[in-house]
């Protein structure tokens, strides 16, 4: 099916894309989520702000405490990341496991945070990071927590004239695991289990509702999977009933833990 | 800056510079096979799921279904008709024909530029690897197994070539 007709901005600069964007004038960054929703008639812009050739928004670097990665950057790019990897493991673990080869090199980290799909690798682990997400407009910047960012499938925060600029982690980040169950192009289950700077452990719970569940543990014994299973809210589908998933969901959790004690 | 509905594109692809004007709308894919003639990159699910489209865009592999022909813009753009050269196949072409990685030969052209894509950054992959880089495309013939071969196979001979 042809793409509807839209008009194509190329803005330079932040300003610019934030002088563009509106409910009708999205922005548009690997076009992996957007292009098609467009295609299925679930959404009709009459524009697409390209946020491609816009060099502030591709960066990837440490500054004042965090690791701040900018919207535009890639997957594959984050998932290669020598900062990454030494500053925010997990995180390089979760974005080499999204969709395929060609999602993570099209695909942008702005773009899946933005589109909230609740089934994403990225959101579950951005919530057990602590993560916070940089929104500017016209009026100012601020910072929200990605736990505080998604409110629902495909509904988020961000109001039409913001801009998601990057995405911040706070050093030092929590280590851990990303244990996912997946027979489809996203997971049934995923599971984030990291261990906090403070000593806690936190546990995150996500694609199997329609947001990611958090809990926090004063320690590893004191995770209980299922407490969890019987939290989370299983969205039944294609993949299996709410009574499975909830089954998958304290399956993993444990497999999680598991890990997560074998690795400490 | 002023927006348009239609732009132009003007692209190396397979070596060969292409100027074109085109609709905004017009997909990767469609300005392939449509506008260039180049029907060697083939479309199905077009949700990015089966790989028979993909290509590469500056080295990265895309879905062709799922991308805009104006992002190519200034880009260098390979498909799977610029592989052979000079009448002489490539050397993961020629793996594919030697291990019987095909049969109806539909998604070929999409494993191929993945195959591509994964021995320019990994020349020297594990099975795993292979698998895992693969893992977005669909062969309904095959069972795979061929694939994976060849590939391997094709990494081999250019190994011990380099070597030769």
């Amino acid at each position: 099916m042809p793409l509807p007709t839209f008009d194509l901005h190329r803005p330079r600069s932040v300003a610019e894309a934030i002088a563009l964007i509106d409910e009708d004038c999205v922005p548009y960054g690997g076009g992996t989520e957007l292009l098609m929703a467009m295609r299925m008639g679930l959404m009709r812009p009459t524009g697409l702000v390209d946020l491609k050739r816009i060099p502030e928004l591709g960066g990837i670097e440490l500054g004042d405490g965090v690791l701040a990665i900018g919207a535009g950057a890639s997957h594959d790019q984050i998932a290669r990341h020598d900062l990454v990897a030494t500053h925010a493991a997990l995180l390089a673990t979760a974005e080499q496991l999204v969709g395929n080869a060609r999602v993570r090199a099209q695909g942008t980290i702005g773009g899946n945070i933005c589109f909230a799909e609740p089934r994403s690798d990225v959101a579950t682990v951005l919530v057990a990071l602590d993560a916070a997400l940089v929104l500017r407009s016209a009026s100012g910047q601020r910072s929200v927590p990605a736990a505080d960012f998604f409110l629902g499938p495909y509904w988020t925060v961000r109001e039409p004239g913001e801009l998601l600029v990057s995405v911040t982690i706070p050093l030092p980040a929590p280590t851990g695991v990303y244990v996912k169950f997946q027979t489809v192009e996203r997971p049934t289950v995923a599971v984030a289990a990291v261990h906090r700077p403070d000593g806690a452990v936190r546990v995150v719970v996500g694609a199997v509702g329609e947001l990611p569940t958090a809990a926090d543990y004063a320690d590893l014994g004191a995770v209980d999977a299922d407490d969890l299973a019987a939290r989370v809210e299983p969205v039944s589908d294609l993949t299996g009933s709410e009574r499975y998933k909830r089954h998958v969901t304290q399956v993993i959790v444990r497999r999680a833990i598991a890990q997560l004690a074998e690795a400490s | 800056m002023t927006a348009e509905a239609r732009v132009t594109v003007t692209a190396d692809v397979n070596g060969v510079a292409v100027s074109e004007a085109v609709e905004t709308r017009l997909t990767l894919a469609q300005f392939l096979r449509e506008r260039l003639g180049l029907t060697g990159t083939k479309l199905s699910c077009e949700m990015q799921v089966c790989g028979v489209c993909s290509v590469l865009v500056d080295g990265e592999p895309v879905s062709a279904c799922t991308y805009l022909a104006a992002d190519v813009d200034g880009r260098r753009v390979e498909t799977v008709e610029g592989l052979a050269r000079g009448g002489a196949l490539d050397p993961l072409q020629q793996s594919f024909v030697e291990n019987f990685a095909l049969q109806c030969g539909f998604c070929t052209p999409g494993f191929l530029m993945m195959a591509t894509a994964l021995l320019r950054r990994n020349p020297d992959p594990t099975e795993d690897d292979v698998k895992e880089y693969l893992d977005g495309n669909i062969c309904r013939c095959t069972g795979y197994a061929p694939i994976v071969e060849a590939v391997l196979d094709a990494a081999r001979r250019t190994k011990a070539a380099d070597h030769g």
